[in-house]
């Protein structure tokens, strides 16, 4: 029997995750069979962990990963934190805040949208 | 029996083959190949001592990630070498993969008969009901009336049992998993690798690319969540009727028995033989 809780730490469950994009497929396995429902698709199909105190630290999206693009408790090298910034760049709330940018630096002022009027020679 | 950590899966892979891999994304296979690299450092083997040997089809590219000697051989013959190879060195764990069709219908034969001989080997046999690398052709245990490239008005023929054939034809260690229920399947893996004779785990598989795409069943998710709601364990398998076996399979160790392996029996010849030559 694999230990799913060998990861604990002073009896407490390590959940941190980690998280190889370079090797997924995004098939949505971990997605669709976290037990408590914390991992969530991005926009492209990645997976992404929302809520890191209710993890359990069970290690079923690691088991039902068939990629091994995510750890659960411990850490690779070359790894990037599912709740890392850098990860998590083009979440849906950086992508609102970078498109209500582009709109904003887009908006054309209706000054200048009024016809210019010809000068007269 | 002390329990391994899930990191070691890593130790155990060749990165510098090229990962990720080359099966479908959700192939059951890489759940396989995780399950199996626990089993072996679950074991406490070491990776000089053991040996993957697998046939043709997506499961033979199985062997390639990982970091043990490994044979990638012909189309159904992976036992006939794996059986030649433990003959020459006995001292070796010789695991083979095989899928479906590898296994049932170009070695069927050999099948049979390795369980029959009963050598100390471990066929690790990936059921997805098709031939998923050539494109979804009906394979042996295409279930009756499924839709495949090659029976596109649904598939006329009765399908095999691949751990019924095996327990008749006298497996020391037959068990049935999935790749949904990953921790039995560490178990039973662990188990047939660690039995003294033939050892059979028969591993259901979703291929959604072919299989699942023809007969409508969804992506990989839903046919794991179907394999949720088939799986009976044993103890439960055993008090169903024969209604409510309909659409369903049992999970879990089918046969356990000891029974004198090929080496054994072989050893027992040669030394009757020395014994006659000593007296002549």
């Amino acid at each position: 029997m694999i230990a799913n809780k060998a990861t604990t730490k002073r009896g407490k469950p390590q959940t941190k995750h980690s998280f190889y994009p370079a090797w997924c497929k995004r098939c949505g396995n971990c997605v669709a069979f976290c037990p408590v429902g914390i991992l969530i698709s991005d926009e492209w199909g990645y997976p992404r962990q929302v809520d890191k105190e209710r993890c359990t630290g069970c290690g079923l999206c690691e088991m039902l990963c068939p990629d091994f693009a995510i750890t659960v408790g411990y850490e690779k090298p070359g790894a990037v934190d599912l709740a890392h910034p850098a990860a998590a760049k083009d979440s849906p709330e950086v992508k609102q805040e970078k498109s209500d940018a582009a709109k904003a630096a887009s908006n054309i002022s209706p000054e200048r949208l009024a016809p210019v009027p010809r000068e007269e020679k | 029996m002390t329990a391994v950590h899930r990191s070691v899966v890593y130790d155990w892979l060749r990165h510098d083959k090229k990962f990720p891999h080359v099966w479908c994304p959700g192939c059951g296979l890489g759940i396989l190949l995780g399950s199996l690299v626990r089993s072996l450092a679950q074991g406490g083997y070491d990776k000089n001592q053991v040996v993957l040997v697998s046939g043709i089809g997506c499961s033979g590219r199985l062997p390639v990630y990982v970091d043990v000697g490994s044979v990638h051989t012909t189309h159904g013959r992976a036992l006939t070498f794996a059986t030649g190879i433990k003959l020459a060195k006995p001292e070796l764990k010789v695991i083979v993969v095989m899928g479906d069709g590898d296994a049932t219908a170009i070695g069927g034969n050999h099948l049979i008969h390795a369980a029959r001989r009963n050598l100390d080997l471990t066929a690790i046999i990936v059921n997805n009901l098709t031939y998923g690398m050539t494109g979804g052709q009906y394979s042996p245990t295409t279930p009756l009336g499924a839709k495949a490239t090659t029976a596109p008005y649904g598939h006329s023929e009765p399908s095999f049992d691949i751990s019924a054939l095996t327990v008749t034809a006298g497996a020391s260690f037959v068990a049935r998993s999935t790749v949904y229920h990953v921790t039995q399947l560490d178990q039973m893996l662990s188990q047939a690798i660690a039995k003294k004779g033939f050892g059979v785990v028969e591993v259901l598989s979703p291929c959604h690319t072919n299989y699942g795409r023809q007969n409508r069943l969804g992506s990989q998710v839903e046919m794991m969540k179907s394999y949720k709601k088939q799986a009976v364990r044993m103890d439960r398998w055993d008090k169903l009727g024969s209604a409510e076996r309909e659409g369903r399979f049992a999970i879990g160790v089918l046969a356990d028995h000891e029974r004198p392996t090929f080496w054994e029996t072989y050893q027992g010849s040669v030394d009757r033989a020395q014994a006659i030559r000593k007296e002549g």
